[in-house]
């Protein structure tokens, strides 16, 4: 209790507004523990979650680390490459004074025989509160909170195929600072649907508001059956862009091409790269959205990544360590 | 040690007969040796009150993985047949692809000694069909069914080559076994590890599509036309697969299917929480699928229920669902599972079932057919069908407890299995019947 007290008077004013935010929202964000993908966040949640992101946003401007984490670790367990988004949850952790440790394991290194449980159990009992784990497997969250849930918070940083919710979080926070209202908003995902969980969570939580989602790639990138979770399926990206709002662009894996799923770089390029030209397709005030890292020239023009009247990247990256700054305060702060 | 067993009060089914009959069986000297009403024990004789409990003959699995060898972490032929003779089976067929692979004699001589020594049931090994399962150079067939190779099969790495599946289709008829079929096309299924469709979308993982299987069965059932050899397809997951298998054996082609229990009981959508125990090949397909194999055992295409028993590790499944391996145990709740889809669901009678898990399968390899008649092996199982259980994996027989029912209440339970005149299996509650 006195403890409490003591660093709530060391906390700038935006900090301490984070430390009083309080309703259902809140609530349901503590009695959640773990952040696995975005299709199970009710709205209470979202908007929780949008409010903490802007006021982490605004501390990230004019406070230095504020002690709102100061007696959790977070262990950024990174079994896949990934600076950016290691680099993202390290800042914001460090940025709400959480102790943060970095594990990083190529797969390739894993021992056999060497399973994620082990890793998870050898981090679990070292005491660590949360993991932020990666991994090239879908499910290999999930696999970590059904072995430890009851002992460690688990953060999802991207699972295989199938998940990232905390790059989808950011993403709608980025949508919502520009408009606030996605119901019925026509929002294009243009590329490599089959092998992006970037994609699967920015449908999952997406759909959820009312957004109007078109997705174009060509037929060997789009997988079975995609229809059915509610969106519009186009192999033309002129007809998924026309008109729309947002234009989120994925990156495409380069050995895609080696797996024969696309004849060529070049037919790609000619047939889905987004650019100047086809921006002229979408609405007057569209954003275009890349959760990097961009292969220049190949899935977006060079021009259009820089171009800071269209291209939100460089804001992705700022509202990245916002909103998993909120992420971690929402699933980790005690009260 | 001979016992003599008297088996009272219970229903005879006898699945060779196709004939209920109320009545008791004695047992001497492995074989059943007098089968009437009101049979009076003798004094040396154990007795074991059947009353509101199916006598059924010893079940016969044609598809099962018993490891052993280089694989005794998963399993070994001692506690495959024990968890065998506790599902109710007195004759298990044992896979070829162990470590290493069935296709010398050596290596089968060796089996067979391990089987001798070690299983408590009777354990048939299949033997390869290619050296090493690679698909390219026949075994020793004559020589390997002369040893007692009961069919061939490259299950789990089927031959792709047409020419070398047309080639062991015409060397196999000198041995006069049949082959069985993994039908699965290994490019189109191309590293895939669940069902291709909407759950595998949402999940993010590779599906395998159902033409991977259909394909395979098609161009198969060519091979079988042009060669006229008898050519048994097992697990089959689809319901195009079970259309075109239905067309060739309306033409008089010589080609039988089994399917598994979990196929009949489970489908894709229950994978939503990437469970491995859920985790096969050929994986579990749609609803639609699922009551495609229901029908299809309803007509006759289908004539036996094989478990397909794939013991793996818990180190080995506790992997990611994309690098876990394949496959599930299913020996000690086959009956049950069965009994619950197919009996209680009234898609098909007790006889049916019975028929699909002893005669029918017994059938498809021309095994010995086994019976209730006097004179015929005793090799008996006596189910209670209105027990409920719950099964638990750690307590079973298998080495393995990759199942799927672990820890699911299930009804209906084999309570005793006598192989060869001998109780090889009880369970306690068969006790308080002595």
């Amino acid at each position: 209790m006195t403890e409490q007290t003591f660093s709530t008077v060391h906390l700038s004013q935006k900090a301490k507004e984070l430390s009083k935010l309080d309703g259902l929202g809140v609530q349901l964000w503590r009695k959640r523990r773990h952040l696995l993908d975005t299709d199970d966040l009710s709205s209470d949640e979202l908007t929780t979650a949008l409010h903490a992101a802007m006021l982490c946003k605004e501390m990230m401007k004019s406070d230095g680390p504020q002690a709102l984490l100061a007696e959790k670790t977070v262990a950024n367990l990174f079994y896949e490459n990934s600076t950016r988004t290691r680099s993202s949850f390290e800042l914001a952790a460090k940025r709400l004074g959480a102790t943060v440790i970095n594990v990083d394991i190529a797969s390739s290194s894993v021992a056999k025989g060497e399973t994620i449980i082990d890793t998870g159990r050898t981090l679990t009992a070292m005491g660590v509160d949360a993991l932020v784990q990666r991994h090239n497997c879908s499910g290999a969250a999930l696999q970590i909170v059904r072995e430890f849930g009851e002992d460690v918070q688990v953060i999802n940083a991207g699972d295989g195929w199938h998940a990232h919710p905390s790059q989808a979080l950011l993403d709608y926070f980025t949508m919502w600072e520009i408009c606030k209202e996605l119901n019925g908003a026509k929002i294009a995902i243009v590329g490599d649907i089959t092998h992006s969980r970037v994609a699967r969570s920015n449908i999952a939580l997406l759909s959820r508001l009312g957004a109007d989602i078109h997705l174009a790639g060509p037929p060997t990138l789009l997988p079975d059956d995609l229809s059915k979770l509610g969106v519009t399926v186009h192999t033309q990206i002129e007809a998924a862009i026309e008109n729309a709002r947002f234009i989120m662009v994925l990156r495409l894996q380069l050995e895609r091409q080696q797996q024969g799923l696309i004849p060529s770089i070049g037919e790609y390029k000619r047939l889905y790269r987004m650019d100047h030209a086809r921006l002229k397709l979408a609405a007057d005030n569209c954003k275009v959205f890349h959760p990097g890292p961009m292969n220049r020239d190949l899935e977006i023009s060079n021009s259009l990544a820089d171009d800071a009247k269209h291209s939100l990247v460089r804001v992705q990256v700022q509202n990245g360590v916002a909103m998993r700054m909120a992420i971690l305060y929402l699933l980790l702060s005690s009260r | 040690m001979t016992r003599k067993i008297l088996i009272k009060n219970g229903l005879l089914i006898d699945t060779l007969e196709q004939k209920e009959t109320k009545e008791d069986l004695r047992l001497a000297d492995g074989e059943i040796i007098e089968r009437g009403s009101g049979l009076k024990a003798a004094q040396d004789e154990e007795v074991i009150d059947a009353h509101a409990c199916w006598v059924s003959p010893g079940l016969v699995d044609i598809h099962t993985h018993m490891r052993d060898l280089a694989q005794k972490d998963k399993e070994d032929l001692h506690s495959g047949s024990k968890a065998a003779a506790a599902g109710g089976f007195t004759t298990v067929v044992a896979m070829a692809n162990t470590e290493p692979v069935l296709d010398s004699s050596n290596t089968l001589s060796l089996y067979l000694q391990k089987i001798a020594s070690q299983a408590v049931i009777e354990v048939l090994p299949v033997a390869a069909v290619t050296k090493g399962l690679l698909g390219e150079e026949l075994t020793n067939m004559v020589e390997l069914a002369q040893l007692g190779a009961v069919a061939f099969s490259d299950d789990g790495k089927p031959v792709q080559n047409l020419v070398v599946l047309r080639r062991a289709l015409q060397y196999v008829k000198m041995t006069g076994k049949v082959i069985i079929s993994h039908a699965e096309d290994l490019n189109l299924a191309g590293g895939g590890c669940m069902h291709e469709g909407l759950m595998s979308t949402k999940l993010g993982l590779p599906g395998i599509t159902s033409a991977s299987e259909t394909v395979a069965v098609a161009r198969e059932l060519e091979i079988v036309r042009l060669t006229e050899s008898p050519y048994h397809f097992t697990h089959i997951s689809c319901a195009a697969s079970l259309d075109l298998i239905r067309r060739a054996q309306a033409e008089g082609l010589p080609v039988t299917v089994d399917v598994t229990p979990h196929h009949l009981s489970l489908t894709v959508d229950s994978l939503e929480n990437y469970d491995t125990k859920l985790k096969m090949n050929p994986p579990l397909r749609t609803g639609k699928d699922r009551a495609a194999l229901i029908e299809a055992i309803k007509d006759g295409t289908i004539s036996a229920i094989a478990t397909d028993h794939a013991p793996h590790s818990g180190l080995e499944k506790s992997r990611s669902f994309t690098e876990a391996p394949f496959g599930i145990t299913g020996l000690e709740t086959a009956f049950s599972v069965c009994y619950s889809e197919l009996v209680l669901a009234k898609h098909i009678d007790r006889l049916k079932l019975l028929t699909l898990m002893t005669s029918g399968p017994a059938q498809v390899l021309d095994l010995q057919t086994p019976s209730l008649r006097p004179g015929a092996r005793a090799n008996i199982c006596i189910i209670d069908p209105n027990y409920q259980w719950t099964y638990e994996a750690e307590e079973g027989y298998s080495r393995a407890h990759n199942s799927p029912w672990d820890k699911k209440e299930l009804s209906g339970k084999v309570l005793c299995t006598i192989f060869k005149g001998q109780i090889v299996f009880q369970a306690s509650q068969l006790a308080g019947r002595h």
